[in-house]
């Protein structure tokens, strides 16, 4: 009898994970990565070159959706190196600004500019994939996990659905068993493999187990390698108010 | 047929392997990170030395700069709603620069802030409030006159970050994509200081001004509006607008304009006189960005204050006075000394080899076809930077840039971050 339960309750979990829709597992696995209230944390970067470390930023990030259309907003406050300490990044979907407490500059930034070495502006700040992409297929198959051991994964085929999209096709290998994101490669419009990101170190933030480290790996030099790791979360309210330029010159962190 | 499709399997298994082998190494890399997190620290600080050489324009020597530079700033949230916030810089320089002492100390921020409400912000203090989206005029900047006391580098970003503030009474109330700000500036004193510790507060607050400051997001701009009022003076408005043209390119407008007396009248204590009608400014651009982190940024300034060809032909072939005074008058205003300029920058962020940005920058006057062009090489590694910069400045007898001392002149500088 026993026997039976478990056979049922593998046969109506492996049937319900195979009833999800490609567009339906992007879903779940935006849950995993991203808390579903406004938060804030500590992003440590750390850029390698051929094994040697060549530069670190920690940023103090603060993040909430749009009650609209549900991407994040981000505000983004550089805490190293000395020399950048103090500058702010404001996102909010295309409208980027720059903000340089020395200088009282604010700068527009267009999505092309990068400021942060190998890692894109999407990178730093929270995504949810599906609102800017569609996931067309779902394949199963095994893959290497950022811990290094062989997991069963849907592999996800994605394309951009919003110009708001940086990348023009994801592929994503998500776990069969919980929706976890596993790791992921962007490409260009021609095809080119831009990087591979592995997602790492779960741990339980939220009530949720969810990757506190991203590993980024070059597509075009393989031994250019970024690690992005999150600590300090918190819950916290982001109010509306601060999501725009005229706030930066007076944020300041509590 | 079989063969050719069995060497092209065997390779991409081979390619597969090496790149799987790669990610693994990658993947062992990030396991050995460390775990310290680094934690924000209220100051800033650095010290910076400099070498430079300028040749002399007047009779082709050569003079040699040495300085020492100190820069701090403190911005600590006190308990409740408070803020205080002091930045300080103190230039030694041998020589001195020129009219003043071997050391300037600027005072570019002492305030205190405080948030009575989630949506309204106060501020009292010396406060550097700048204004403008434009990179190299600003015609929106209306507290930019007399903010000037060191000039150690004519990058705008540099000349935009050592300058002191104005003692003022800021408000800002904020709603969700917009605010209003309104800033409150008193006249305390009329004269500048030469001396090099004092707060200079002639230079700063010579007059009684007010500012308002509106923004509001709509779809893809930002237009914020000003208006300017200072005593004994029209009132002057303003706006600033950018917008996104594609992913890689940012247009940007800045313009101010109103009534009132031209520069020259202004320079020569003449307001009275002359024509005193609508004027403009405007400073108009774009900036570009490719994909290896290059940004060109290509901006046409026009100030209708100034000296239009015929008044500035005429102003430098009569008596030097009027035109010492004009040349003095606009350099602590930042103004333009003539109605047209083109202002060009690059900026390779990375270039070459990683941490190494190099930035091109070129001023050309309209009117008089004179030019400068500056050429800088940065580099920074953990909390140093190093900076090579060189400087040309060319055009005719009395133009806008042939009348610099230094034909050219260069600087090394190394600078170590503290804190």
């Amino acid at each position: 009898m026993k026997k039976l339960l478990v056979f049922l309750v593998a046969f109506f979990a492996a049937w319900s994970a195979h009833a999800a829709s490609p567009q339906e597992l992007l879903v779940a696995s935006d849950a995993v990565r991203n808390p579903d209230h406004a938060f804030g944390l500590t992003n440590t970067l750390v850029e390698y070159r051929q094994g040697k470390q060549t530069e670190s930023s920690t940023l103090a990030v603060y993040s909430k959706a749009d009650p609209q259309g549900g991407q994040f907003r981000s505000l983004v406050r550089y805490v190293a190196p000395a020399r950048d300490a103090g500058k702010l990044i404001l996102f909010n979907g295309k409208d980027m600004w720059f903000y340089d407490p020395a200088s009282q500059a604010s700068i527009r930034l267009s999505p092309q500019q990068r400021l942060l070495g190998q890692a894109s502006n999407g990178d730093v700040v929270t995504v949810n994939f599906a609102r800017d992409y569609r996931a067309e297929t779902a394949v199963e198959e095994e893959t290497q996990d950022g811990e290094r051991k062989p997991r069963r994964c849907y592999k996800l085929n994605i394309v951009a659905s919003t110009p708001d999209a940086t990348y023009h096709r994801i592929e994503m290998w998500i776990d069969v068993s919980n929706s976890r994101p596993v790791k992921a490669r962007f490409y260009t419009k021609s095809g080119k493999l831009l990087k591979t990101a592995y997602y790492r170190r779960y741990q339980k933030v939220f009530g949720a187990e969810r990757p506190t480290e991203t590993v980024i790996i070059d597509g075009l030099e393989p031994d250019w390698v970024t690690v992005m790791r999150y600590s300090d979360w918190v819950k916290r309210e982001v109010p509306e108010t601060w999501l725009q330029r005229d706030y930066l010159p007076r944020f300041r962190p509590e | 047929m079989r063969r050719r499709a069995a060497i092209a399997v065997l390779a991409g298994l081979t390619i597969a392997a090496q790149a799987s082998d790669q990610e693994t190494d990658a993947l062992r890399l990030a396991d050995a990170m460390p775990e310290d997190v680094v934690r924000a620290s209220d100051w800033r600080t650095f010290a910076e030395l400099g070498l430079g050489a300028a040749r002399q324009r007047r009779d082709g020597s050569v003079r040699h700069d040495r300085r020492l530079s100190l820069d701090v700033r403190f911005d600590h949230a006190l308990s409740g709603d408070w803020r205080v916030v002091f930045a300080d810089r103190l230039d030694i320089s041998d020589p001195a620069q020129a009219g003043s002492d071997q050391a300037i100390n600027t005072v570019k921020e002492t305030y205190l802030g405080w948030r009575p409400a989630p949506d309204a912000l106060l501020d009292f203090g010396r406060i550097n409030a700048r204004y403008g989206v434009a990179m190299g005029y600003n015609p929106t900047d209306f507290f930019r006159a007399g903010a000037l006391r060191s000039i150690v580098s004519i990058d705008p970003a540099s000349m935009k970050e050592n300058r002191q503030g104005s003692v003022m009474l800021r408000s800002q109330w904020l709603w969700t994509g917009g605010s209003l700000t309104g800033l409150v500036s008193p006249d305390l004193e009329r004269r500048p200081h030469r001396d090099g510790f004092n707060l200079n507060l002639g230079a700063t607050n010579p007059r009684d001004r007010l500012l308002l400051a509106l923004s509001q997001k709509i779809g893809g701009f930002n237009p914020q509006i000003l208006i300017f009022r200072e005593a004994a003076a029209p009132t002057r408005f303003g706006l600033n607008l950018t917008g996104l043209l594609n992913d890689a390119t940012v247009a940007h407008v800045e313009w101010s304009g109103g009534r009132g007396p031209g520069q020259l009248e202004q320079a020569l204590g003449q307001s009275a006189y002359g024509s005193h009608g609508w004027r403009n400014r405007i400073a108009t651009g774009l900036t570009y960005t490719t994909s290896n982190k290059l940004s060109l940024t290509a901006e046409w300034h026009y100030n209708g204050s100034a000296l239009n060809d015929a008044q500035w032909t005429a102003l430098r072939r009569g008596p030097p006075l009027p035109y010492l005074g004009y040349r003095l008058w606009a350099r602590d205003a930042q103004e333009l000394p003539t109605q047209q300029a083109l202002f060009l920058r690059a900026m390779w962020q990375d270039a070459l080899i990683p941490h190494l940005d190099l930035t091109l920058m070129h001023n050309r006057d309209l009117v008089d076809a004179s030019r400068r062009t500056w050429l800088e090489a940065r580099y920074h590694a953990e909390r140093w930077e190093y900076a090579l910069q060189w400087q040309r400045n060319s055009g005719s007898t009395l133009s806008s840039y042939g009348v610099m001392p230094d034909s050219r002149s260069w600087q090394a500088l190394v600078r170590y971050y503290f804190n």
